[in-house]
């Protein structure tokens, strides 16, 4: 009896191992993992330890989240063995490990806060001295592509440096102050993430910008965030201690919020548009490039946009308002740097086009990944688009998706559904359609059947990629 | 021979660059540590065998916090709180802003450090284009016409015109004008104008002739190198580097297919110039030929991968290069204050302050 226990127990350490890499994936935020083991059972998929996606680091954090999961375990066994026989406390402990790693989650959340403590207040001096002009950039999507924009029409005029990739959250923001600010920086560009409201005000504390962004607001991390009037609610956040405003008016709830700034008065507001050219900026995508205009006035026009027009009329918005000259913002459009994985091309050695746009997960990215793709290779070559379709939609993921095959039909010859995630949206979209359909398990074995079969002439779009945790 | 710490980094445009020449200076030497300077200021410990992708968003992990102090050389926290010290020559290897200006020379000679590469003089000369230039011109060295620029000025030669960065070490911060409205305009424009700017005479139809030049042992010359341009107006900061090597894989003619009395010309003015620069360690000279017509362009007293793969003709290793650099380090020590002469014999003599204030 004693030896079953023991073995049920090494399950259990086998099991915890891969709920933590899912913790770790999803930011350590507490009730995450219980959500996703709900997800499994239903679907019946078991999660691989050591996934293509994210690999468990034992990173300081996860030493401490590790421990504190333990040790609720061991309280969990204890307790039902006061109960019950001690296999059915085992096997009870172990159906229990998602729910103890987010509680231990939930206890390690104060003890991060205090471990963070001294980066965010060397953080919060280093921006006191240095005195940097911010801008703080959030957004459902387009944050880190303004980001890399604006920095680049920023540096022709005045030191600017920007935080790296997606550090985005308390931790990432003190790192890259702490890390790498120089301490000659005019202009900080700091993205801000969230997941809740309180998280931007958060951050505002220590890290005030005077220049804020909202690029969007999307139906994305609804999971999350339970609704896009929660989501407006938190990224607002990000307004408070601004002087200057810049929202992205083409979103019906953002340019609300514009009426109402405008309203109180108080704040300087830049309104921005990729349809309206009487927009306080407007970045008008054409067959040639784009048009930039400013108070309805055409200023320039520049050959390709490095990112949607949208996030291009942010960043030019952002950059006026720290005072680059308009014709020079214009003029360093031309070459403007394009965030990695966000919609990149390439050709393959087997001279097909490759658009990768890996890290996009929301339906206006991928529309216009779409419009793309049918740009690209020869008239005559096969369109190919590989996706496992977008997640973390909500209620509105299986809609969304089917919207996405629907349109996608429209451009593509060929649609290759990676797992199973959202295979059934993504197959009821392209019914009827005369898409050719193919099912892959994973992205890997799409992406050898897609260097098997394309040639020069053909283009493939690499549409999302899921973490492993979906199938 | 004496334990080398190579140093890489800094708060300098031109930090990832410096990242790339330190690892494959660190690697060269099989050290297994190195001394990186993060953008924002901070010195660390970081482990050798990394990868420049490891510095790409901050410190790499496992980083350990070092302090320079006077008098009191290298050191890191060790174990059980003690202080591990580097008594190591420090191997220079930053591009530009404070690495390359003197500012970090400084400060190791107030440590007690000795370093490869440039001396606070050399470092701060060769920083400064307008006063190397002028050094050079002293010197019978040709060179383009070259003035301070600043809001108002009127040079007394034609456009186009090439604004620089009086102080900057890379083409980062240069403006390619046609005319002086457009040259005043940029002035306020372009940040890294702010701290001084020169302006000079623009040739489209020159080439860059380059040649790397060390002094020790004895004074030698690399084979010269002509930087094909992959298109655009100048050879721009992205040609040469974002190509994810440095400046080892830029593509280039090397050595230079040029007439040899053209050659002649060049090496000489190159040995005249490392006179003037006061040279230690590996320089690279940038000339500009313009028909049949040579000028010295500027210095880099630490160049990009510190020139290693110019020397070709004579055949110099990177390895040998460097333990070359690091015996110079020794033999070759930069300032040495002396308080002689000092004696305190004024201060013996002298009446009250009070007196003198009178």
């Amino acid at each position: 009896m004693i030896g079953v226990a023991v073995a049920i127990q090494v399950i259990a350490v086998v099991d915890a191992l891969r709920w933590l890499r899912v913790a770790q994936r999803e930011h350590y935020i507490a009730g995450s993992v219980t959500r996703f083991a709900w997800r499994w059972w239903r679907v019946g998929i078991g999660l691989p330890l050591r996934g293509r996606t994210s690999k468990l680091v034992w990173t300081r954090r996860m030493r401490v989240l590790a421990f504190l999961t333990v040790f609720l375990h061991v309280g969990v066994v204890i307790a039902f063995a006061a109960l019950t026989p001690l296999i059915v406390a085992s096997l009870i402990s172990l159906l229990l490990v998602p729910a103890t790693v987010d509680g231990a989650l939930l206890l390690a959340t104060p003890i991060e806060a205090r471990a963070l403590r001294p980066f965010v207040e060397q953080a919060t001096k280093k921006l006191q001295t240095i005195k940097p002009t911010i801008v703080g950039i959030t957004g459902s999507y387009g944050k880190t592509s303004t980001k890399v924009v604006l920095a680049h029409l920023v540096e022709g005029t005045k030191t600017v440096s920007a935080s790296p990739a997606s550090f985005n959250n308390r931790a990432g923001l003190a790192r890259a102050v702490n890390e790498t600010l120089s301490p000659g920086t005019d202009v900080f560009v700091a993205e801000m993430g969230t997941y809740g409201p309180g998280e931007i005000a958060a951050l505002c504390e220590w890290c005030p910008p005077t220049v804020s962004i909202i690029t969007a607001i999307g139906p994305v991390h609804l999971e999350r965030f339970g609704s896009e009037d929660v989501t407006l609610v938190a990224k607002s956040e990000i307004l408070e201690t601004a002087s200057t405003v810049i929202l992205n008016e083409d979103d019906e709830r953002l340019a609300k919020l514009a009426d109402t700034i405008a309203a109180a008065g108080k704040k300087r507001l830049m309104r921005v548009s990729a349809t309206r050219v009487d927009a306080d900026v407007a970045v008008i995508a054409d067959d040639d490039g784009g048009r930039v205009y400013e108070n309805g006035k055409l200023v320039g026009r520049v050959a390709t946009l490095p990112t949607a027009a949208t996030n291009v009329a942010c960043a030019v918005a952002a950059a006026r308002a720290l005072g680059v000259p308009a014709k020079d913002a214009v003029a360093r459009l031309a070459n403007a740097p394009v965030a990695s994985h966000r919609l990149e091309t390439a050709t393959a050695a087997s001279g097909a086009v490759v658009l990768d746009d890996t890290f996009n997960s929301n339906p206006a990215g991928a529309r216009r990944a779409l419009a793309l793709l049918s740009a690209s290779g020869s008239p005559g070559g096969r369109k190919v688009l590989i996706t496992p379709g977008m997640i973390e939609l909500g209620r509105r993921q299986f809609e969304e998706n089917a919207k996405f095959a629907t349109d996608a039909a429209q451009v593509a010859s060929i649609v290759g559904v990676v797992g199973r995630t959202n295979r059934k949206a993504l197959l009821k979209g392209l019914a009827g359609t005369s898409v050719e359909v193919k099912k892959f398990r994973t992205r890997d074995k799409a992406a050898a059947w897609v260097r098997a079969s394309l040639t020069a002439g053909d283009a493939v779009l690499y549409e999302n990629d899921l973490p492993d945790a979906y199938k | 021979m004496a334990e080398a710490l190579v140093l890489f980094g800094g708060p300098s445009p031109e930090h990832d660059v410096s990242v790339l020449t330190g690892l494959q200076a660190a690697r060269t030497l099989s050290a297994s540590e190195a001394l990186y300077w993060t953008r924002a200021g901070d010195f660390v410990i970081v482990d050798a065998s990394l990868e420049g992708k490891d510095f790409a968003d901050g410190v790499p992990r496992g980083a350990k916090p070092a302090r320079i102090t006077v008098g009191g050389g290298i050191s890191v926290k060790g174990g059980m709180g003690r202080e591990k010290t580097y008594d190591s020559v420090v191997v220079n290897c930053c591009h530009g802003g404070p690495g390359e200006n003197g500012t970090i020379q400084a400060t190791l000679d107030l440590a007690g450090v000795a370093y490869t590469g440039p001396s606070v003089d050399g470092a701060a000369l060769g920083m400064d284009k307008l006063a190397f230039g002028a050094a050079c011109a002293s010197a019978g060295i040709p060179v383009l016409s070259r003035v301070a620029f600043t809001d108002g000025t009127k040079p007394d030669f034609d456009g186009p015109y090439i604004v620089k960065p009086r102080f900057g070490g890379s083409s980062i911060g240069i403006d390619i004008v046609t005319d002086l409205d457009t040259a005043w305009a940029r002035l306020k424009a372009n940040p890294h104008l702010a701290r001084g700017a020169v302006i000079e005479p623009y040739r489209p139809e020159s080439i860059d002739l380059n040649v790397a030049v060390r002094a020790y042992p004895s004074l030698e010359l690399s084979a010269i190198e002509k930087p094909t341009r992959a298109g655009g107006d100048i050879y721009s900061y992205k040609e040469k580097y974002v190509g994810g090597e440095g400046m080892a894989t830029a593509p280039r003619e090397l050595p230079a297919q040029i007439p040899s009395h053209l050659e002649e010309k060049l090496r000489g003015y190159a040995r005249e110039a490392a006179q003037v620069a006061g040279l230690r360690g590996v320089a690279r000279i940038d000339f500009l030929l313009d028909g049949d017509t040579l000028f010295l362009n500027e210095i880099n007293t630490i160049p990009g991968s510190l020139s290693w793969f110019l020397w070709v003709d004579p055949v110099v290793p990177f390895k040998q290069l460097l333990d070359d650099m690091i015996a110079e380090a020794a033999a070759r020590p930069t300032a040495k204050y002396s308080a002689a002469g000092a004696d305190g014999a004024v201060l013996r003599s002298g009446a009250s302050i009070a007196s003198k204030l009178a």
